[in-house]
């Protein structure tokens, strides 16, 4: 039976666990899904992800090397996942690099993290998911504004039931989806 | 009856509920939290965040003792706390049910270590349910408490991080009416003297036996093969991925004790077993006794496949699983990234990094050039990160007070302990009453931001009880408070309190008051002011972003800082940080903002 592997990564308090929670809400009454879900310290600011899975699945995390999305809520939460990429991956990147709160950090450029991503995905996508989720009416649907090149680019429309998706969504949600499914950048495809 | 998005703990909650749940306590810990933050939103049933384990299994020990159905609930270190209770209510039994859950943490996500508290089971005798998935941990609470109730005997429903974190669909049954108990009174029964404890024990062993003849129905033997595998836990879900084939599975539902029979069953014709579980070889040992009583000589791999530290990944599993079936495993190599480690942080807002900044001026100021910072559990733990720097120690729920007990006795260095509210309830009375009667010269810094925050805000009883009045209840001398925004105030207080203390050879208490900011968020509504740099002013000189460290607060042009407009929430903490007075507060503060802040 057919399997999707989802690894988001983001920041603690960027609604990494929202868009997990989105996610399966959504996957279509044939198949099983899983959330693994990141809580307690690690959430405060720090590197979070959750691992979503669809299909004939039972375990709880997803294998290395086995992700078909791994998706980065901020662009170098994005790169600390890339291990679980496959060779098909789709890599959706957020346009957005947070410094972490330690003194004298060297900040990677978004440019150079694409880079980096090149050597193991097949495609990197980027996406300026705030922008277009104030445009929508609200920063916080970012992680909608994600969910929708998602169903854009990639398998997850075969898993998820659309309509069951945008009727979980209120109107600015719902907004943030199209806007995001209409305008994303293909940066890389192999 | 239907079937609900459910992540683990909720599961359990819902289980419990289904099973007539009366009485619900438990003390906040991840990955245990949300099992009593789901009970709490039932109104016909009683539930509460007690101070610390121990009260909370005391009184869902008491509940039970009277014939109620109540849980417990716990993280796995928590359990340590409860420890003393837990060891006698295997002695007495209950009347009515009772279900102690602790979640574990294998890979210390969010611990300070990762014990497994299976143990628990084997040195209390008590059994141990243990589910792979909500699904099985909702199903595996219902059954817990029915069997309980039949034994007469409290159980414990352990789970770990990806289980209690895991959400899924889950199939649910119907609620029932709480079942509450009605005064017994057997002082026979439950008054430990050394009498009755002895014919307790008789009778605890025979329970015990009953137990071991009852765990059967919770496991099963699935499929056929010469080769076993054992699994209990989240390793059957890994298991159940991975294996194909001709292997025959023993799935533990409960892994403490086993019996005899059940194995014996499973292990026949087979040539070889492999025990998967997280963790500490608890199904192992077992496992291997029984063979070993009964002379049966099979080659038994556990520990040897399985690490046993951190929890299990398909990568553990399918390499342990690949080589006991003589299957390649095809490894996948780790790509080295070079991206900087972004640990967790205080929140932009957090009262705690104000305190931090204040404090370390503040003791200096009061002469203290080196001391030793003993620390404490909490969101405050941060503070053992760079810039603050602040937490020399920090080992289990208040363990501030004790250690700096020893290391002043040790090296006569005058010691800071730093405590939050939630814990300094939890256990830092304690400590604080011995640094009164024993004359601890130490400078108490309570951060009382009014909730237990690392956990998701759960309320704390600093918000019934004020801490002075506690200290000084404690005949602590030296108290006051002060406010971690207001700079001056602050070090005026600490290093006031600081010269006291070396003066007077005593313990003194400081309280950092400032609310929990996202407690403050959850609070207010409307637009919230903003920070903003005039670039004019702004000299680049990193103080902000590289020595507070403000989440919201990044690097620019020229080194000059600029303002995450999505993360800063205008605390203005930041404003007299900045020795230029670069930084200002745009915009007006919602309804109610400063009292919230300061309540
Ligand atoms: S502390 Fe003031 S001067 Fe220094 S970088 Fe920050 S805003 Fe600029
Ligand atoms: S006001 Fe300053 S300290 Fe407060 S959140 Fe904004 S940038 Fe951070």
């Amino acid at each position: 039976m057919a399997k999707l592997n989802i690894v988001i990564g983001g920041v603690g308090g960027q609604g990494v666990i929202t868009m997990g929670k989105m996610l399966i809400r959504a996957v279509k009454p044939e198949y099983k899904a899983v959330a693994s879900e990141t809580h307690g310290l690690a959430q405060r600011g720090g590197a979070v992800n959750v691992h979503v899975r669809i299909g004939d699945v039972y375990a709880p995390l997803v294998p290395l090397g086995r992700a078909d999305y791994v998706i980065g809520l901020e662009a170098i939460e994005g790169l600390r996942n890339i291990r679980y990429a496959c060779d098909s991956c789709v890599l959706v990147l957020n346009n957005k690099v947070q410094r972490p709160a330690i003194p004298k950090v060297a900040l990677p450029t978004i440019d150079e993290l694409i880079n980096t991503a090149k050597n193991y995905v097949k495609v990197v996508v980027l996406v300026n998911a705030e922008d277009l989720a104030l445009k929508a009416g609200n920063v916080k649907a970012a992680n909608t504004v994600i969910i929708g090149t998602m169903l854009a680019v990639g398998k997850l429309r075969d898993f998820v039931d659309e309509e069951v998706l945008v009727n979980s969504l209120n109107d600015v949600n719902r907004k943030a989806l199209y806007l995001g499914m209409e305008n994303y950048d293909i940066v890389f495809s192999k | 009856m239907g079937r609900l998005l459910l992540l683990g703990n909720e599961s359990i909650a819902r289980g419990a509920l289904e099973a007539g749940l009366a009485v619900a306590a438990g003390y906040p810990g991840t990955p245990s939290t949300e099992v009593i933050e789901t009970l709490m939103k039932e109104k016909d049933r009683y539930v509460e965040w007690s101070v610390n384990e121990k009260v909370a299994f005391e009184t869902a020990y008491g509940a039970a003792i009277s014939g109620a159905y109540s849980l417990v609930s716990m993280k796995h270190v928590g359990l340590n706390v409860a420890s003393d209770a837990l060891m006698s209510s295997s002695y007495t039994g209950v009347e009515g049910a009772m279900v102690i859950f602790s979640a574990g943490d294998p890979s210390m996500w969010s611990s300070q270590n990762e014990q497994d508290n299976r143990y628990y089971g084997l040195m209390a005798l008590i059994p141990v349910f243990e589910p792979f998935d909500p699904q099985s941990a909702h199903d595996l609470t219902v059954k817990a408490f029915e069997f309980s109730t039949k034994v007469k005997h409290p159980v414990l429903l352990v789970s770990n991080t990806r289980v209690n974190h895991s959400r899924t669909w889950v199939d649910v049954g119907e609620l029932k009416p709480p079942v509450w108990g009605k005064l017994v009174k057997k002082p026979q029964v439950y008054s430990l003297v050394p009498a009755i404890a002895r014919g307790n024990r008789e009778k605890q062993l025979k329970r015990w036996e009953l137990i071991t003849e009852g765990v059967k129905e919770f496991n099963t033997i699935e499929g056929d093969g010469r080769k076993l595998i054992v699994t209990a836990g989240v390793g059957y879900a890994y298991v159940k991925e991975l294996v194909e084939g001709d292997v025959r599975i023993l799935r533990l539902g409960v892994s403490v004790p086993l019996n005899r029979e059940q194995v014996l069953k499973a292990v026949e014709g087979v040539e070889e077993i492999l025990v998967v579980e997280e963790l500490e070889p608890i199904v192992e040992t077992q496992l291997k006794n029984i063979l070993f009583d009964e002379g049966i000589r099979v080659k038994v791999h556990g520990k040897d496949y399985v690490p046993r530290v951190g929890e299990l990944t398909f990568e553990k599993v399918g390499k342990a699983v690949s080589k006991f079936l003589g299957l390649p495993f095809v490894e996948v190599k780790e790509p080295e990234v070079k991206i900087p480690d972004r640990p967790p942080a205080l929140c932009p807002g957090c009262p705690h990094r104000s305190s931090f900044v204040d404090l370390k001026r503040g003791v200096v100021k009061g002469g203290l050039n080196t001391t030793f910072f003993s620390g404490d559990i909490g969101c405050y733990s941060l503070g053992v990160l760079p810039p603050f720097n602040s937490q020399d120690s920090l080992t289990e729920m208040g363990s501030s007070l004790g250690i700096a007990n020893g290391i002043f006795r040790a090296t006569n260095t005058v010691p800071v302990a730093v405590i939050g509210d939630s814990t300094f309830f939890h256990n830092g009375l304690s400590g604080l009453a011995n640094a009164v009667y024993n004359n601890l010269p130490v400078l108490v810094v309570v951060l009382d931001n009014r909730v237990t925050a690392m956990t998701g805000q759960n309320p704390s009883p600093s918000r019934e009880i004020e801490i002075e009045d506690v200290a000084k209840g404690l005949g602590v001398e030296f108290v006051k408070a002060f406010d971690p925004f207001n700079v001056k105030e602050s070090i005026d207080v600490i290093s006031e309190a600081t010269r006291w203390v070396k003066e007077n050879k005593k313990p003194a208490v400081v309280v950092a008051k400032r609310a929990c900011a996202l407690d403050v968020l959850d609070k207010v509504d409307g637009e919230l002011p903003i920070a903003v740099v005039d670039e004019k002013k702004c000299t680049g000189c990193s103080i902000c972003y590289d020595f507070f460290t403000c989440p919201a607060i990044t690097v620019g042009k020229d080194k000059k800082a600029v303002i995450d407009q999505v993360l800063c929430i205008g605390c203005g903490a930041c404003v007299p940080v900045c020795p230029y007075n670069a930084i200002s507060l745009k915009g007006d503060v919602p309804k109610g903002w400063d009292e919230v802040w300061l309540s």
